[in-house]
């Protein structure tokens, strides 16, 4: 029923999921905090994965610049990644803050999982 | 161009607001035949407006937020505008959580021309035009600056790089 659904996937075991698909904003954002929150709580990597996501605004972006504050202060890797073809309502917030680097964002989920795994920044450094 | 009417939407200043404005705004876009890329932008800019009329607009909670649609011969002008005490960014509510303070570089990169205006007693409009035809990205003369600070607020001065961490 949910169109905007935000759910947890701990099938990669060390390393926790958070799925965001469909649009979100002000409205969703403090579920996606709380999702962000229960996934920081399991004590391993965090992997954000936005392939399904069609928009995000600003407070989204706030929920997980936050995520990974508190991640890398727990010294847990937090990584978000977008698919193949990315959204325009997702690429281009993301191209013009510059946050692709900071947050940081990868293509591909896998590469994500490994990347969270690696490092406690997951940028390799 | 402008054989679409024009479109005033009120409504409480909720955040779930936020999407119908959007979905109301996609509908008005296509019926004007605006690219793809232009839409994204404006759903983008439009949502920031409204959102923070939603979050800073009025200290008890309850107010209005209305949208207006106008276009013309040039493009879309959108003007979003809330009937609270005026512009004071520093206000929000205890239960939430401080913003992030990207709003405002956001709609002025989005848009092809933005203007904002309020005063103290008198509420806050901020107006966005979109134009058909773009001859250059806004966002290249515009661009957002900076990045997120140690305080998980945007800080506009801050050198990009590498994140700290």
């Amino acid at each position: 029923m949910d169109a905007n659904p935000i759910v947890l996937d701990d099938g990669p075991g060390d390393v926790v999921v958070v799925v965001v698909e469909g649009e979100h904003d002000i409205y969703t954002a403090p579920t996606l905090r709380e999702r962000l929150d229960e996934a920081i709580g399991r004590g391993g990597g965090i992997v954000v994965d936005l392939t399904g996501a069609t928009f995000v605004d600003s407070s989204v972006l706030g929920a997980l610049l936050d995520a990974r504050r508190r991640a890398l202060e727990a010294d847990q890797g937090f990584v978000v990644c977008v698919g193949d073809s990315v959204e325009p309502g997702v690429q281009r917030i993301l191209d013009i803050t510059g946050l692709v680097p900071v947050l940081p964002v990868v293509s591909g989920r896998d590469a994500a999982i490994d990347a969270a795994r690696a490092t406690p920044n997951g940028a390799g450094g | 161009m402008s054989t679409v009417p024009d479109v005033r939407l009120n409504m409480p200043a909720r955040a779930e607001g936020v999407a119908v404005v959007r979905q109301a705004l996609a509908g008005m876009a296509d019926a004007l035949d605006f690219d793809a890329a232009v839409l994204a932008d404006m759903k983008m800019a439009v949502s920031e407006a409204c959102t923070n009329v939603v979050v800073h607009a009025y200290d008890d909670g309850d107010g209005m937020l209305e949208v207006d649609m106008i276009a013309d011969d040039v493009g879309l002008t959108i003007r979003v505008r809330d009937f609270g005490s005026g512009i004071h960014p520093q206000v929000h509510r205890a239960r939430e959580v401080p913003a992030l303070g990207l709003g405002l570089p956001l709609i002025a990169a989005l848009s092809d021309s933005f203007e904002l205006h309020g005063s103290a007693g008198r509420g806050t409009e901020v107006r966005m035009t979109f134009e058909y035809l773009r001859e250059s990205d806004p966002a290249a003369a515009n661009p957002v600056t900076g990045t997120v600070g140690d305080d998980g607020r945007w800080d506009s001065d801050a050198t990009r790089g590498t994140p700290a961490g």
